[in-house]
Order: structure tokens, then sequence, then C-alpha cells
């Protein structure tokens, strides 16, 4: 289960304040890699909460993200839905799909579980590739943002969609904490201890795995509308399984299981990308050093790694700054 | 309450379980003795559904279970504890039995709110507590406790559901003779409709608690009677003098 530590408050308070910082700051380029970064934190959230608390380590988490999109795109463009109901309704059916991959898969167990995910992922990819309707190789241009001008936001403004994506951002966080606190994610947890033992304890353990995984697609599929709000186009390659392996990257150079950690390094992972391919094209090795760096230390990534280092500390301390202090230290001679 | 008919289990050429039969009523208290690798566990994963028998029929409260799931059969009342400690080690002693009785009350699933804040949770945690003498332990984390009170928990978790039926593999297997004692006397404290089989290596203690007695040698029921009767009987001294690393 998951549990907020005096560390983790901290390290929240910082990504929040770095990011108002930056949307209030920040000229428009600096405006776009701060909204990628939300919309990658909401998908490795997403991911986080299967893999790190189930141990379903999903390899369809990218093409799930893509399914929000393409159906954000086809609800609005082709079905001439309001924004709104497009969202609602490309959150709900990539929950669907996510609940139904997580049933099928729920019964396969880790590299297993890896593949099987990610042929689904796959799937999706050959469909909407291969499928006039979405536009193939084209894509689908012409995508509108939610309208919220009633409430005096102009989306289409580049800060205020970056201050909208930060918001959601905290709402998914808040909801993912939730998730994992309730009596579903509990029992997560249980399963991913022993599976066994919470069978012969009565629980239908393939219904938990393909709840939990139809939540964390629910999550996907807005992460993927947003983004095809942001770009207003999309294409196949966001269902490309290389999203899906970047997405289980961050996580695991951030933190598995930890919430956010992943977040930590949708930071890194998308400022490193931006400053490093400006300098060589070669700015996948610099990550992919560093993720050998991280695996090799034995540290859960790197928010582990930090926690691992003073997060012991800084509870002791706090502890004893909180707790009345003896009147007489004992003292050996 | 629990029944069985003639049960039969092989793995490859391997005959572990031979038309087992035996019958318990509510209730009763049966203890199972047998030497290592007489089939004692197999028979257990048969009963809770761990394993599906080859031939023969599970009966738990007048209903045919044989082809039934684990996770059916222990929401119709059938829980078991393991030989080995199946318990989540990262969680606190409360959390354990907690993660048990919220899935027997249903909250196991919901998606909003606590399941362990819930009273009839609470209610559930606490009552085992005191059933198993877990109080003082419950917010160490599992790993921080010793073996034996771990050993105490791996049964405690197995209450928690509130069984009608209760399978015990070796409780106090690997647990110092105070500790066993202590063990049984404490089932003498169990709500006496809840009907128990054990696992037990000791033949003394055994007898202590049993209402009847299951001897297994081979995967074959060499004895089934009341527990006097088993004391004076020929055969059971001589599998227990044979074949029994533990004498
Ligand atoms: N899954 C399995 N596959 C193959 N053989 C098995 C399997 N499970 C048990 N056996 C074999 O079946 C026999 C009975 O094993 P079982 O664990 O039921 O014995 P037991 O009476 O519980 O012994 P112990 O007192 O040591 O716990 C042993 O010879 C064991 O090696
Ligand atoms: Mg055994």
């Amino acid at each position: 289960m998951f549990r907020h530590t005096p560390l983790r408050y901290i390290a929240l308070a910082l990504l929040a304040a770095g990011a108002l910082f930056q949307a209030a700051t920040a000229g428009y380029f600096g405006l776009e890699i701060l909204i990628e970064i939300l919309i990658l934190a909401m998908l490795v959230l997403a991911l986080d909460m299967v893999a790190g608390f189930g141990g379903m380590v999903s390899l369809c988490h990218g093409a799930l993200m893509g399914v929000g999109a393409y159906a954000f795109a086809t609800f609005g463009g082709i079905l001439g839905l309001t924004p709104l109901v497009s969202l609602v309704g490309a959150i709900a059916l990539t929950g669907a799909t996510a609940w139904v991959i997580g049933a099928v898969c729920a019964r396969s167990h880790g590299i297993y579980f890896i593949m099987a995910t990610l042929a689904f992922g796959q799937m999706a990819y050959s469909y909407v590739f291969q499928t006039p309707f979405f536009g193939g190789d084209d894509g689908m241009g012409g995508i509108e943002r939610l309208d919220l001008t009633a409430l005096g936001i102009d989306l289409t403004d580049s800060r205020s969609f970056a201050l909208f994506c930060l918001g959601v951002l905290g709402l998914v966080y808040l909801a993912t904490v939730a998730v994992l606190r309730s009596g579903l994610g509990r029992s997560l947890t249980g399963v991913m201890h022993s599976e066994q033992r919470m069978r012969a304890l009565g629980l239908t353990v393939w219904r938990v795995k393909a709840d939990v995984f139809g939540l964390s697609g629910m999550i996907a599929g807005l992460a993927g509308a947003l983004s095809a709000m942001h770009i207003m186009y999309i294409s196949p390659g966001l269902l490309d399984w290389t999203v899906s392996g970047e997405a289980l990257v961050v996580v695991i150079l951030g933190g598995l299981g930890t919430l956010v950690g992943p977040m930590i390094g949708a930071v890194a992972l998308v400022v490193l990308k931006h400053e490093l391919s400006a300098i060589t094209p070669y700015w996948h090795l610099v990550v992919g050093l560093l993720l050998i760096g991280v695996v090799m230390s034995r540290a859960n990534g790197i928010f582990g790694w930090i926690e691992a280092q003073i997060g012991a500390r800084l509870d002791k301390r706090l502890n004893d700054i909180t707790r009345p202090q003896p009147t007489e230290e004992p003292r050996d001679a | 309450m629990l029944e069985t008919r003639n049960l039969d289990k092989s793995f490859g050429a391997v005959h572990v379980t031979r038309d087992v039969s035996f019958r318990l009523e509510k209730g009763e208290r049966r203890v199972i003795l047998g030497p290592n690798g007489a089939g004692k566990t197999t028979l257990f994963n048969l009963l809770a559904g761990e394993l599906i028998p080859d031939s023969g029929a599970i009966m738990l409260a007048g209903e045919d279970v044989t082809s039934l799931p684990v996770a059916s059969r222990a929401r119709r009342g059938l829980s078991r504890s393991y030989q080995k400690n199946t318990l989540f080690d990262g969680l606190s002693v409360e959390e354990n039995l907690g993660l048990a009785a919220s899935i027997h009350t249903g909250f196991g699933t919901r998606l909003w709110g606590d399941s362990l804040s819930r009273p009839e949770v609470r209610e559930i945690v606490e009552d085992v507590a005191a059933q198993v003498n877990l109080q003082p332990y419950l917010h160490a984390r599992v790993s921080e406790v010793s073996y034996g009170v771990r050993r105490q928990l791996e049964v405690g978790v197995a209450l928690a559901t509130r069984p009608r039926v209760l399978l015990m593999d070796e409780p106090t297997s690997g647990v110092g003779p105070e500790m066993a004692g202590a063990f049984h006397a404490l089932l003498a404290g169990l709500p006496r409709d809840l009907t128990i089989l054990i696992i037990e290596h000791d033949m003394d203690l055994a007898f202590e608690v049993a209402d009847s007695i299951t001897v297994l040698n081979y995967g074959e029921v060499v004895f089934d009677g009341a527990p006097e009767t088993a004391r004076g009987s020929d055969l059971l001294k001589e599998i227990y003098l044979g074949s029994w690393e533990h004498a």
C-alpha cells in the first residue's frame, strides 16, 4: 500500500513549485516542454499503479494512451461530439479496453505478462495504422481543445493549457493515492505479495487485477486525450510500443512503486531529451547509460536512492522533534 | 461438514493420495498424522482446491465442491493455513489480519474508503488477535516479529475470514515445545462450532486436542478413529518408530 512520508511531501511540494514557476515564467518553448512532462507524468502514474503496486509490468500503456487520443479525436472530429463529452468517452473507452486486457492477462506473470500486454499494444497499433477511417499513416488533425471560456479560461493559450494540465495531474495523483489506499488497492498489494494466499482467503484475483488495470487505463486514456488536445494532431506513432517502453524506463528510473519517483523520472527524461538532443543525436545513449547505472546500483531508481540516503534520517529527525525529550540524558561513563 | 470420497491424486508415476475417504461432523476436531511425505499437505491442497483430484469427490457442508476454484471454496467457509508461512511480509500484523477480514466482509474490492478502518473489519481483527494472542504485536511489521509469532499469525490470517472449516498445516512446525503447548491451549479458545482439521507431527500434542485421528501413510488412510484407540494401536507404533524421522 502507498504511504506518504515527509520526504515524499517535500518532493511533491518541490515538483509542484517547480511546475508552477515554469508555468508562470516560461516562454512558448518552455511551456511546451512543461506540458510534455505533465502528460508523461500522468502516464507513468498510471503505469506505476499497476507495475509498482500490483506487479503488472505493462508494455501497452503507450498504446492505451494512443487509444485515448484516437477515441478523443474520433468522438470530436468524426462524430461531432463536444470536447467534454469526447473526453469522458475517451476515458471510458480506454478504461474498458484496459479492463479487458487486464482480465485476459491476469493469469500470466513476469515476462509472459509483459509479452501479452505488448501483443495487445501491437494489435491496437496495427489496427489504427491499417484503418483508413483513422487516417492511417497520415493520422488525424483538427482536434479541438476543451472549451472552458465559461470559466474564463482560454485553453488555446499555452500557459492556460499548461496550468490546466498541472491541475489535472494533481487530481490524477490524488485519485491514484485514493485507489491505492482503498480496499481494492490493499487487496492489489496483497495479490502482488502472494496471489495464492489471497485466493485461499476468498479473493477473485483476476477481478482485482482487471479492475485496477482498467482504472490505470482510464488515466492513460486521459493522458492520451490531453496529448491529442495539446498537439491538435495525432498519428499512429502514439501507439508505438516504444512509447510504452519509454514510460517503463521513466518508472524504473524514477523509482518503482513510489508514485513521486516516476514523476521525477518524467521530468528527468523530458529535460534530458531536450537538452541533450540539442547537443548530440546520441541522447538515447546517455539515457541508456543512466538507466544502466540506476539498475546496477540496485537502488529503487533515483527517488528510491534518495529515500534510502536521507529518508530514514529525516524520519528519525522529525520523530525526535515531535517526541518529548527525556529530561535527563542517560550517559555512559 | 467436510467429507472426502475416494480421493486419488498422482504426480506422474508417484501416487500421493490413495482412495482417501473421511468425514468431519460440524465442530469436530480431527488431527492428521503421518510421516514425512505421507501426502498430508497434498490432501490439504486437494481440499482447498489448489490441486484437483484425479478422481473422487469433496463435499463441503453437503455441497460438492470438487471442481470449484480455490476462492469459491474459501467464500463457502473453508480456510487454510500453510506449512510454510505465506504472510504479507512488508505489512504489519494488523494489516495482515485486516486484508483477510476485508476480503471476508467484501470491503477488499471496494474502490472508496480504506477497508481497514471499517468497524466490521476492525472487529474481526481485534477478535482474531485476541484468539491467537497477537495483541502485543499488532503494529509490528511481520519482518520484525519472531518466527513463533509469525506461525500464530499464519493461523490468525486463516481465522480472519471467519471460516466454518479451518485447515491447519503443521501450525507449530519449527517452534519450541513451550510455544507448541501454548498454541494447543489456544485451540481450546476457538469457537466450538468451528470444524478443524490439523496436520500435526507431534503425537502427544495431537492426542491432546483431537476428537478423532486420521493416520496417513504412503497416501493411504491406515487408521481412522478415536485418539484412545490410536494410542494403543500397534500399526501406529510401527509407523511411528519405523519411518518417522521425528521419533
Ligand atoms: N507438486 C508436486 N509435484 C510432484 N510431487 C509432489 C508435489 N507435491 C508433493 N509431491 C510429492 O508427494 C509426496 C507427498 O508430499 P506432501 O507434501 O503431501 O507430504 P507431507 O505428508 O505433507 O510431508 P511433510 O510431513 O514433510 O510435510 C512427496 O513425495 C512429495 O515429494
Ligand atoms: Mg506437509
